[in-house]
């Protein structure tokens, strides 16, 4: 059962990266807003990674992903610090996202709507890295959207309060129940 | 930056170090104090305390990477960026592959901190005195040559550093593992304590004690005095720390010498080697490179220490050649750069705990708890020799679930769950000192400044391999009795050097033919040179060896300084 799931589930993410996307030369790009030296990717994609940061972590009435620029860390982090060939694989990754996109929503990850971006997630949510180009593009997107957002600005100083100065070490301590934040 | 136009009179002293680290501060110290005019050569940059810490006041995400290094970095720097504490945070005190080639013959992770104040910045601060029991080993179980030392010679001196460094810790009252001058020791978590009752009780003569660290929990005057204050438990302390909170040569020793007036510090001045003069049979300079310049300096004075860390201390000596001693400076014996030894950290063992789930921990800690060395302590009693400690962690597991997308998520990252305990351990072996185990120089190629390349030859052997089983059945026994679950044990097959204990080469021993220093860590062969850093080094035992570092420094100045006031020097 959870095999035939999962290879249904694989059925689904496959999509054909070249046949979905116009050909770039038709596109007017404009670049992306930060220097990337090893990563080709225009402020177009820059869009749809900001619009992925937003539909993962949203703006409530806190600070979503989107607004501490977790984004723009994602794409320094896959420049710098991801090994060549799996830059290669996040962008051909990033490719079959927009088909995907395409294909399930018949509109680009920009031009769908909130909801539908949200469906899209949470569909590659179910899928393993290993699941295809898109299920990799989606995984290690989110884990360093997570990460960017959990060691921004605002998450450390608002939500979960980082101490550079701590000035106390203390080996047991009750465990406080702890209300609940809302975010 | 040297000045070959000034005579050479400008250019002599009373003492010269060679290294500015953890040994060749103390031995800066000491001079300075004692009223000697000292130099101190230094082959990197100078960094000065507070001054020079760039990234010490940084919050996380104000590093681009939030710590990580950067591929191209890893990629050109493969050997440093297998140490756990080259991080964007203190990359920047290491240093890099292609900086500083030297030729492998087995792999060898050489990790080195060219700059003043050395390795001190970088240290993870663990300070265990040596026990008779190490000192001695190589007598009992018939390696290496003995020592010519024993652990009375060197008590006080250990109270003597530990009082200026400033020393956490408990009195334990181990006979394997001595007592020091200690300020209070930072808290134990509920399951180390739980833990160290469990194998007093059930162990004959094995303990979990807190480790002791060099970290200012209760400053002193003497601290105080050095400018230092309150460790702040920041836990940053590889960045350099503003409070001063842990001992390093450039929050401690340097500036305490530097206020006696005596002190001449020459960064960027790389010691080529030792000056030799056959009619007085003694040394009577170095000749230093200009680090940018290279330009070559003579520098003059009655006694030399050397303190460039143990490779590069035996790399100057072995550089160091006359026809007197063609193999080297105070090389008779012929084993100068042999007799290499390092310690094992390969082995590893991690666990879960379900107990003390009403209580967690609060706050940050720069150390840990620590198993001192529990196997052929007082007998033989296994098929292999020495021992091993262990590091000895544990912590309350937090973490945000980072399952489901949108609100869902978000309402996660804002809530923290809290798991079980973790613990953790991971082997400290001492490794037999072997002739084969050697450094040696290759004459033919040559670096920038005309040293020639050093050549490393160091592996593990049968001993070691069986060190870590017995690591791995033991402590799985321990954990397993203790109640600790889901039991991972780790062979990182980590090389030689990522301990960063590197020791030997020209080791201590009372016999002028087969050691390269006397007990006080004087040439046999060269009254006037001293070498006290890890190259003097007999056996390695397992304890954290800068402390034992530091003490012989202090003993070997006091007596230099001996000697030269009766004029034997
Ligand atoms: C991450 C890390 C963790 C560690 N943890 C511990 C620990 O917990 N406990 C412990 O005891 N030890 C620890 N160590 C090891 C400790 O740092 C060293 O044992 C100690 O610094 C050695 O002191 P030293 O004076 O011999 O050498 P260093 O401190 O390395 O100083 C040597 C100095 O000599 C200079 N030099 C080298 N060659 C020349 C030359 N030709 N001319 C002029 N100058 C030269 C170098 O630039 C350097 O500044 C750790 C090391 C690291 C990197
Ligand atoms: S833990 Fe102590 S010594 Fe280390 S950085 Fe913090 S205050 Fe400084």
């Amino acid at each position: 059962m959870l095999v035939n799931r999962r290879t249904a589930l694989k059925q689904v993410l496959v999509v054909s990266a070249g046949l979905a996307l116009l050909p770039s030369c038709l596109r007017k790009t404009t670049p992306a807003s930060i220097t990337l030296k090893n990563i080709a990717v225009d402020g177009e994609g820059e869009n749809m990674l900001a619009l992925l940061a937003d539909t993962l972590i949203p703006t409530t009435s806190t600070p979503g992903a989107k607004d501490v620029k977790a984004h723009l860390f994602a794409l320094t982090m896959v420049d710098d610090c991801f090994k060549k060939d799996d830059q290669q694989k996040w962008l051909t990754g990033m490719k079959a996202f927009s088909a995907l996109s395409e294909k399930n929503n018949g509109k680009s990850f920009g031009d769908s709507t909130p909801e539908a971006r949200k469906t899209l997630l949470e569909l590659l949510e179910k899928s393993k890295p290993e699941d295809g180009e898109a299920a990799y593009f989606y995984h290690a997107t989110k884990r360093l959207i997570v990460q960017g957002y959990t060691n921004s600005e605002y998450y450390l100083t608002k939500v979960q309060v980082y101490e550079l100065v701590p000035g106390r070490f203390y080996g047991s301590v009750p465990v406080k129940p702890a209300g609940r934040k809302t975010a | 930056m040297a000045n070959i136009n000034t005579g050479a009179q400008d250019r002599t002293f009373d003492a010269i170090v060679i290294g500015s680290g953890i040994s060749g501060g103390w031995a800066a110290k000491e001079f300075t104090e004692k009223g000697l005019k000292t130099l101190v050569l230094e082959r990197g940059r100078d960094v000065k305390h507070l001054k020079d810490y760039p990234t010490t006041n940084m919050y996380p995400w104000e590093f681009k990477h939030r710590g990580q290094i950067p591929e191209a970095i890893k990629e050109e720097a493969p050997v440093v960026s297998r140490c756990y504490a080259f991080k964007e945070d203190a990359m920047h005190f290491f240093v890099k592959d292609k900086e500083h080639p030297y030729e492998q013959d087995k792999p060898f992770d050489w990790i080195r901190g060219y700059q003043v104040g050395g390795k001190s910045l970088l240290w993870a601060r663990q300070t265990q005195r040596w026990s008779d029991y190490d000192f001695e080993g190589p007598a009992r179980d018939g390696f290496a040559v003995d020592w010519p030392i024993r652990y009375a010679d060197i008590a006080p001196w250990y109270s003597y550093v530990e009082k200026f460094v400033g020393i956490s810790g408990n009195k334990d009252g181990l006979d394997n593992l001595p007592d020091g001058e200690f300020l209070p020791a930072m808290e134990m978590t509920a399951v180390e304590k739980y833990f160290q009752g469990f194998v007093s009780k059930n162990y004959k003569d094995r303990n979990v004690i807190y480790g002791r660290c060099a970290h200012l929990s209760e400053p002193q005057p003497i601290h105080i005095e050095q400018g230092r204050v309150k460790c702040q438990k920041r836990n940053l302390c590889q960045r350099g720390c503003p409070f001063g909170g842990y001992f390093s040569s450039n929050s401690s020793t340097l500036p305490w010498a530097e206020k006696t007036g005596n002190l001449t510090l020459r960064p960027d001045a790389v010691v080529h080697s030792i000056i030799y003069d056959e009619q007085k049979g003694k040394a009577t300079g170095v000749r230093v490179v200009d680090a940018k310049t290279k330009e070559t300096t003579e520098y003059y004075a009655r006694v030399i220490f050397v303190n460039a860390a143990a490779i590069n201390s035996n790399l100057i000596l072995l550089n160091s050649t006359s026809s007197r001693f063609p193999q080297g400076l105070g090389n008779d014996s012929g084993v100068l750069g042999k007799y290499f030894a390092f310690h094992n950290y390969r082995a590893t063992i991690y666990a879960d705990y379900d107990g003390f789930m009403d209580v967690t921990t609060e706050g940050r800690r720069p150390t840990s708890a620590y198993i001192p060395r529990f196997r052929n302590v007082k007998k033989q009693e296994t098929d292999f020799l020495r021992g091993y400690a262990a590091g000895f962690d544990t912590g309350r597991r937090k973490w945000n679930s980072q399952d489901g997308v949108g609100t869902s998520l978000k309402d996660q990252l804002f809530n923290e769950e809290m798991g079980n305990w973790y613990v953790g351990s991971h082997m400290m072996g001492e490794t037999i000192p072997k002739e084969i185990s050697q450094l040696t120089l290759d004459k033919a190629k040559k670096d920038e400044w005309g040293m020639p390349v050093i050549h490393i030859n160091l592996g593990y052997d049968d001993n070691d391999e069986k060190m870590i089983k017995d690591f791995h059945e033991q402590m799985t026994e321990m954990y397993t009795k203790a109640g600790f679950t889901n039991i991972r044990t780790g062979d990182s097959k980590q090389a030689p050097g990522l301990d960063i204990h590197e020791m030997g080469g020209a080791r201590m021993g009372k016999d002028p033919k087969t050691s390269v220093l006397n007990k006080w860590n004087q040439m046999h062969d060269v009254k006037n040179v001293f070498v006290t850093d890890g190259a003097c080094m007999t056996s390695t035992s397992t304890q954290n060896p800068s402390l034992t570092y530091m003490a012989l420094t202090a003993r070997a100045v006091d007596y230099a300084v001996g000697q030269m006031k009766r004029g034997d020097l």
